[in-house]
């Protein structure tokens, strides 16, 4: 053997070796270990029950591909307690939950002090993270992303969920409806999802008119209403994005003249009016009461999230249909426009895990957007956000509320809402607002506005988030 | 033979040495009783006293909690804010009117179904009458809450159904800002007038026999014997039962909180969800903590008042 056939043995050996040394370059080797990890979830809430219901197979994946045992304890709280319970814990560094099932708008909430890490280097580092293609930008912003809309990620979705509108196909196809329906509004009721593609919420609410009958204790809509968490929130943006308006300028952090304006005073009002259509005990409504309300057949339509679809299925006494919700009028006159407020929890990785830990959680996370695990994921009802999952033929029909799901994730008809660490504030002064207004606590809107816009923007200069001082003449609103 | 005497002097006055000297100085009274005191004042300090001057401390400063920002020393600015809140005032207003009209009313029907079965050994069914009317003071208020949220909801709910049929008409009890106070007001003295009942037979059962015999013997009127030998005697238990009362509805969240939420829009808000909301919901401790003081101080001069009452009472007897 000569010298150069010496040079390129050894040279060979040499690559040999690092090829399949490069490829878990990084890597932690776990290989033999065995390790608990702990998932903290939303309790009551479907999709993040069945993410947590699907991680055993990962032990079998881990086990396969790395070598190493896992098993998962995990622990629940519902949605308004879940980001104390969380927070609690991570205030103190602890790694008692390895990993969190988190609302998108608590991604500031989190990131701010360092409580989850920053997933930007991991998702670099890995090859299969990195290949992954999301189906829409938005779900990046939504699910990713802090501040909202840059390229600093700190979550990855758990599961992507939109707002869409569950009807009763049995009245719509009810020839008696229709023919009365037509009489009556000189329209006919729409019937397919194209249909409801196109209509406006002028139409929409001659439809909830026309279905809310008392005496037979049947009304037009259930939808988000209550104090609660953000549920009077996010219905009450529906409107205000779809007329056209804004509630905040989320680069300057302004508030004040952005929120209070008299567009949104309208879309308020707009909203507000759609109590006439909804049971008596709307104001308190929140996930679970129009879930009741819509299962118990008491309601025509409701706007609610895909993400429950499965426990949405069988209205007491008819059918469901799963369409886009009413497209708006911009300024209540304009184009027609649909912009609703985003659903959806992504998972966050603890900061205070050891190595072994967050090793674990990177395999977990990359497992996840296989596409086997989409695809089961989908199967059994929850909403992936992959892009080849969702563009694969017949995708729309494993769940009879995929098409409607898939139809509004999009930037164009989806938003999300401050990603700040000031969240939690920001929650609960507007939530006060807007439910004063609804109630009758405040009669005029502009004066909810005013005194969400003047808290809200206190809060943000107080904090550093925005340079726009709050006018002091803002004060002395009162929700009166 | 030992000199008893002798002993204790020693005891008391010359430092014994050692273990042995440390259980020798027990048999002194003095020492025996601060060491049995010591655990439980070790207790009030750990659990009440250190984190009521973190508390106190804390309401100076501007803290919130997910920001991960160190604390910012404020001064009384918190203590400011709260002052000129609206929304604060309002929930104090509707705090002191549950407490006022809810502990009145407890105790006013507690003590009418205390005299009922006062004394009513040989009433037939007593003990199921006495066990139901006590189950509602040992249930959760949580699981009450959540009942009776279900009970008044206008669309499924029983008592609905029955106004429904009678009447005609359908009263949304938790979403009316009329009727929402008056429906949770009601939860709470369901709750708890079977307490102020059982203080009310705690009290009349601390009535001596002798002289309630005796006032039958003189042929004294109820009116007397309440006056003159009933009221003497239990005033003390009595009065115990509606500070605790007072106290109690001064700090009540939970049942509002489950049925409510302290809406619609404020109307059943108090000061314990406002306080709840500030700590657990936005995260703004130090403001939480400035209106935790703040109650404090008023269950405090609560209590101070009673007792003023109460020692002024017993002066003038």
């Amino acid at each position: 053997m000569n010298k150069t056939t010496k040079f390129f043995l050894v040279l060979l050996i040499c690559i040999g070796i690092a090829i399949p040394a490069a490829s878990f370059a990084g890597r932690m080797d776990l290989k033999g270990e065995k390790i608990t990890m702990s998932i903290l979830g939303i309790a009551g809430w479907f999709p993040s029950k069945l993410g947590v219901d699907m991680s055993p197979a990962f032990a079998e994946y881990a086990k396969k591909k790395y070598g190493y045992d896992v098993q998962f304890t995990f622990e629940e709280a519902p949605f308004e307690t879940l980001f104390q319970k969380a927070a609690a814990s991570l205030a103190t560094k602890s790694d008692d939950y390895n990993i969190i099932v988190s609302d998108s708008q608590w991604l500031g909430g989190f990131a701010a002090p360092g409580w989850i890490i920053k997933l930007n280097k991991m998702i670099d580092s890995n090859p299969s993270l990195k290949a992954i293609q999301w189906y829409d930008p938005i779900v990046v912003s939504t699910y990713m992303s802090y501040p909202l809309g840059s390229d600093n990620y700190w979550g990855l979705p758990l599961e992507g969920d939109t707002m869409v509108l569950y009807v009763r196909k049995d009245k719509l196809d009810d020839p008696a409806e229709r023919k009365a329906f037509q009489e009556k509004y000189g329209f006919d009721l729409p019937k397919t999802f194209e249909d409801f593609e196109t209509l406006t919420y002028p139409n929409f609410v001659k439809i909830l008119e026309f279905f809310t009958r008392p005496d037979q204790g049947f009304y037009g809509i259930a939808q988000h209403y209550s104090k609660v968490y953000d549920f009077v929130c996010t219905a009450a943006h529906n409107y205000i994005w779809s007329r056209g308006g804004k509630i905040w300028d989320n680069k300057t952090g302004q508030v004040w003249g952005v929120l209070n304006t008299k567009e949104n005073a309208k879309s308020l009002e707009e909203y507000k009016a759609s109590l006439k259509y909804a049971p008596p005990g709307a104001v308190n409504y929140g996930n679970s009461e129009v879930m009741e309300a819509w299962n118990g057949g008491k309601v025509f339509c409701a706007i609610m999230w895909a993400a429950v679809g499965q426990y949405m299925m069988e209205p007491k006494g008819g059918k469901p249909m799963i369409v886009p919700p009413p497209a708006h009028l911009i300024n209540g006159a304009g184009k027609p426009n649909r912009v609703y407020s985003m659903g959806g929890q992504p998972w966050v990785i603890n900061a205070f895990n050891d190595k072994t830990k967050q090793q674990v959680a990177e395999d977990f996370m990359e497992w996840w957007y296989t596409e086997d695990v989409q695809m089961e994921f989908a199967r059994r009802g929850g909403n992936p956000v992959i892009k080849s999952v969702l563009n694969k033929p017949g995708f729309e029909d494993i769940k009879p509320w995929f098409r409607g799901y898939k139809w509004m994730l999009s930037d164009k008809k989806g938003r999300d809402f401050w990603h700040n660490p000031m969240y939690a504030v920001m929650l609960a002064k507007q939530q006060e607002a807007f439910h004063a207004y609804i109630t009758g606590q405040v009669k005029d809107p502009m004066v909810a506005l005013n005194y969400a816009a003047y808290q809200l923007q206190k809060v943000l200069y107080d904090h550093g988030s925005s340079k726009i001082k709050p006018p002091a003449e803002g004060a002395k609103i009162q929700l009166k | 033979m030992s000199n008893p005497s002798m002993n204790k002097a020693m005891l008391q006055g010359v430092p014994a040495a050692g273990f042995r000297g440390w259980l020798q100085n027990l048999e002194n009274p003095k020492y025996l009783q601060h060491l049995l005191l010591a655990p439980v004042l070790l207790f009030f300090i750990v659990w009440n006293v250190i984190p009521l001057l973190w508390l106190v401390g804390l309401s100076f400063y501007k803290y919130v909690l997910v920001t991960g920002e160190p604390l910012k020393f404020v001064g009384l600015l918190n203590f400011e804010e709260i002052f000129a809140s609206f929304e604060i005032w309002h929930a104090l207003s509707n705090t002191f009117l549950f407490v006022i009209i809810g502990a009145g009313t407890q105790t006013f029907l507690g003590i009418i179904l205390g005299f009922i079965f006062w004394d009513s050994k040989d009433l037939p069914g007593r003990r199921v009458a006495l066990t139901l009317i006590f189950t509602p003071m040992i249930l959760a208020p949580l699981a009450t809450g959540s009942f009776f949220k279900i009970i008044y909801d206008p669309v499924f709910g029983i008592l609905n159904y029955f106004i429904q049929g009678i009447f005609g008409v359908t009263i949304d009890f938790l979403g009316s800002s009329a009727w929402a106070f008056p429906a949770v007001l009601f939860v709470d003295t369901w709750m708890w007038t079977p307490f102020m009942m059982m203080m009310t037979l705690a009290a009349l059962g601390s009535v001596p026999k002798a002289e309630l015999e005796a006032a039958e013997v003189e042929n004294l009127s109820w009116y007397q014997r309440l006056i003159h030998v009933v009221l003497p005697h239990g005033k003390f238990i009595l009065m115990l039962g509606i500070l605790l009362r007072t106290i109690d509805s001064f700090k009540s969240m939970d049942i509002i909180f489950t049925m409510t939420r302290g809406g619609p829009g404020n109307a059943t808000e108090l000061i314990g969800i406002t306080l709840y909301r500030q700590a657990f919901n936005a995260f703004t401790m130090g403001q939480a903590s400035a209106l935790a003081i703040i109650a404090l101080l008023i269950a405090i001069a609560f209590t101070s008042i009673y007792l003023y009452v109460f020692k002024k009472k017993e002066a003038a007897a």
